[in-house]
């Protein structure tokens, strides 16, 4: 099979090829698990021969992977003693000019980004800036973006800040038996993040200023809202004149559709009849006001008496993920409700009314949907959270003795492994250990907070990093990047970083990581320089994912709550990954000078 | 759907038979007008073979009782069952209505 070459490649490496561009096609096009896809591309490198057993499974036993599984517990510890609530409390404050307010939020996130899950810190953050947003009378999609890139910016500057640069670190010291500080862009990172400050500040017209989505469920006749009427209404039999419905406090009533889904116009003569929908337009506060004035009851089915319907209900908003299964579909053409026991009560886009009945919406990503929920819903259930992005501050945990006692954990770990006196891995399982010995989480918390897809996803893009190079496909590439970028390494250094930060836009960063480490290394060996600061230098580009909301999870998390629009990413982050691709190189190269490898 | 009325000893029966749903709802409601005339006297709607009633039935109906009741009239409603049971007891109209 060997001996079969087309353009340059034997058979095994265009298998390696056409299985890494299938994959990723069904990545972009399916919404298939990530973990199932990558473990189906590993299995057919392995069935076809291109990968032996020992490589094919390499990543499930790759240091770095490992890492990243105890780091979960590490930063659950963190998450569940109240560290985050803790920065948010004493940094953001009350600054005075738009300028000031995005320094305040982006380093204190980029701070808690560097040693925590980016999405964890922008998952907490959004609901806090949004409130911050409204006190400091700034729209919140000033403040999203920034925040979502803060994050971004802050994970790359430390080894274990974000995935991609554990796993290039990792395969660094495969490769040269030499580790990787864990402290190694730091220097780099922070340069990054003020260049990425500075820019933010700069460009801030490039920032939609958009109302907040929730604010469509404050301010009046922007969104419609559905109530039913129970059996034993009192007002059943009566006209709509009659029960007081023709004239509503903050609304209208603007349809009514009957149990037998006939739709009437709003007439006052029309009797009020159990099983009713009553679709009203207006301020939602005065129209849920309804419920206890009227009897009526926020329900996807039929209910014969309000004691169906569970008291201490909430109101809760949620925004519509990408990848939503929700998407292009009807609430009321789905069990989703029954399902997970929730009621739709409103819907809005973007901040303006849809002019349908809520369950009649065909929804879109980013859309704001207002449920009552039971008071404890599980709003951590995984099928549930993948669908929907609830903001619930029920279960903030409080500020105590144990916030010191993790914090001081995790910085002793960095501290630790910094400093050389215990490697990284074995910190990083220290750390856990003390999180739970110390009880910062229970051992529940921890096995909960450990993501096996994204655990799997991360082995997976390893192996796929190793059947690129084990096949000659990132030495060729690396011969055709210096064929057309010549000799100098500086441009190799930026084509490649170029590429890298434009195809994180669309894949995982890790899986660039994996996939752009030995093309990158290969290149550094050829022009026959230590691939040292190559490598530092691509750790930030493929971190830098600023132009698409799917450039990265936090991206997703700011787009419904921030009212985004898909432009909006594009507008400012095309420009900011020039900026950070050029202030990347510069700052690497002057931190790491580039030095020729030992003849 | 077939609407048949009868006087017997000053009371106005109403049989209702088949299917009355909205599309032929118009004619039974336009039917029942004769029992509008004599609104006044006691009325019996019989519901043994009536299958199914749709919200604008249940609307004249209702109408019907209001007017009844407003003048000093009864209205009755007998052999009440299955589909169109549920759809009373769903609406809530059971409670609205005398059934024997």
């Amino acid at each position: 099979m060997e001996s079969i070459v087309f353009l340059g490649f034997n058979l095994y490496a265009w298998i390696t090829i056409v299985t890494v561009l299938s994959m990723f096609t069904v990545l972009l096009f399916t919404k298939l698990r990530a973990d199932l896809v990558f473990l189906g591309a590993i299995a057919i490198l392995f069935v076809t021969g291109v990968l032996d057993a020992k490589e094919a499974f390499s990543g499930f036993s790759s240091t770095s992977v490992v890492i990243i599984g105890v780091l979960f517990v590490v930063v659950a510890g963190l998450t569940h003693t109240g560290v985050l609530q803790w920065v948010v409390k004493h940094l953001l404050g009350q600054p005075k000019s738009y300028s000031k307010a995005v320094v305040r939020l982006m380093l204190p996130v980029a701070a808690l980004s560097s040693f925590l899950s980016n999405t964890t810190v922008v998952a907490l953050f959004v609901g806090i800036v949004k409130m911050w947003s409204k006190k400091l009378g700034i729209s919140p999609s000033k403040l999203l973006i920034p925040l979502s890139y803060a994050s971004g910016m802050g994970g790359v500057c430390t080894l274990i800040g974000t995935p991609p640069n554990l796993i290039i670190s990792g395969l660094y010291a495969e490769n040269t038996g030499t580790a990787m500080n864990v402290l190694a862009t730091t220097v780099p990172g922070l340069f990054c993040l003020a260049v990425g400050v500075l820019s933010i500040i700069a460009m801030r017209k490039l920032l939609p200023d958009r109302q907040a989505p929730e604010a469509a469920f404050e301010s009046t006749s922007e969104y419609t809202v559905e109530l039913l009427v129970p059996s034993d209404n009192a007002h059943v039999g009566e006209t709509i004149a009659e029960a007081g419905l023709s004239h509503v406090r903050g609304g209208s009533l603007i349809e009514i559709v009957h149990f037998d889904e006939m739709s009437s116009p709003v007439d006052d003569d029309e009797p009020i009849m159990g099983g009713d929908r009553l679709i009203f337009a207006g301020q939602i506060d005065e129209i849920l006001d309804l419920k206890k004035s009227h009897g009526f009851v926020n329900a996807d089915h039929h209910v014969f008496t309000m004691s169906e319907v569970g008291k201490n209900r909430q109101l809760r908003t949620a925004y519509v993920n990408f990848g939503s299964s929700l998407i292009n579909t009807r609430i009321g053409n789905s069990t989703f409700e029954k399902d997970y026991n929730l009621t739709l009560v409103a819907v809005a886009r973007r901040g303006k009314r849809i002019n349908e009945p809520p369950r009649e919406v065909v929804l879109q990503a980013g859309d704001t949907m207002l449920f009552e929920c039971p008071p404890k819903i599980n709003l951590n259930e995984r099928d549930l959270s993948s669908q929907l992005q609830f903001f619930d501050s029920a279960q903030v945990p409080n500020i105590g003795k144990k916030t010191f006692v993790s914090t001081t954990i995790m910085i002793a770990m960095v501290a630790l492994s910094a400093l050389n006196v215990i490697p990284l891995l074995q910190c990083a399982f220290l750390a856990a250990i003390a999180m739970l010995l110390f009880r910062c989480c229970n051992v529940d918390q921890a096995m909960k907070a450990i993501n096996w897809e994204i655990l799997m996803v991360f082995a997976g893009s390893v192996v796929l990093g190793v059947a690129i190079q084990k096949t000659g496909i990132a030495e060729r590439l690396a011969f055709g990047i210096l064929d057309v970028c010549g000799t100098n390494p500086i441009v190799v250094m930026l084509a490649i970083c170029f590429v890298g930060t434009f195809i994180t836009e669309f894949i995982s960063n890790t899986a660039a990581g994996a996939m752009f480490f030995p093309i990158m290394y290969q290149a550094a060996e050829q022009l026959g320089y230590e691939p040292y600061p190559f490598l530092i230098a691509l750790m930030v580009s493929v971190s830098s994912s600023f132009a698409t909301p799917i450039g990265s999870p936090t991206h997703m998390l700011v787009y419904g709550p921030g009212g985004y629009r898909f432009s909006d990413f594009m507008r400012i982050g095309l420009l900011m990954n020039i900026i950070i691709l050029f202030a990347n190189i510069f700052i690497t190269t002057i931190v790491y000078p580039l030095t020729p490898l030992n003849p | 759907m077939n609407t048949e009325i009868k006087e017997q000893n000053g009371t106005y029966y109403c049989y209702l038979s088949g299917w009355l749903d909205t599309n032929v709802a118009p004619q039974f409601l336009e039917d029942i007008k004769v029992l509008e005339e004599h609104i006044e006297m006691p009325i019996v709607l019989d519901c043994e073979k009536l299958v199914y009633i749709c919200s604008l039935g249940l609307r004249g109906l209702l109408k019907l009782k209001k007017t009844s009741a407003d003048k000093g009239g009864s209205l009755v409603l007998t052999h009440v069952s299955g589909e169109v049971q549920k759809i009373l007891t769903m609406t809530g109209f059971i409670k609205l209505f005398d059934i024997v």
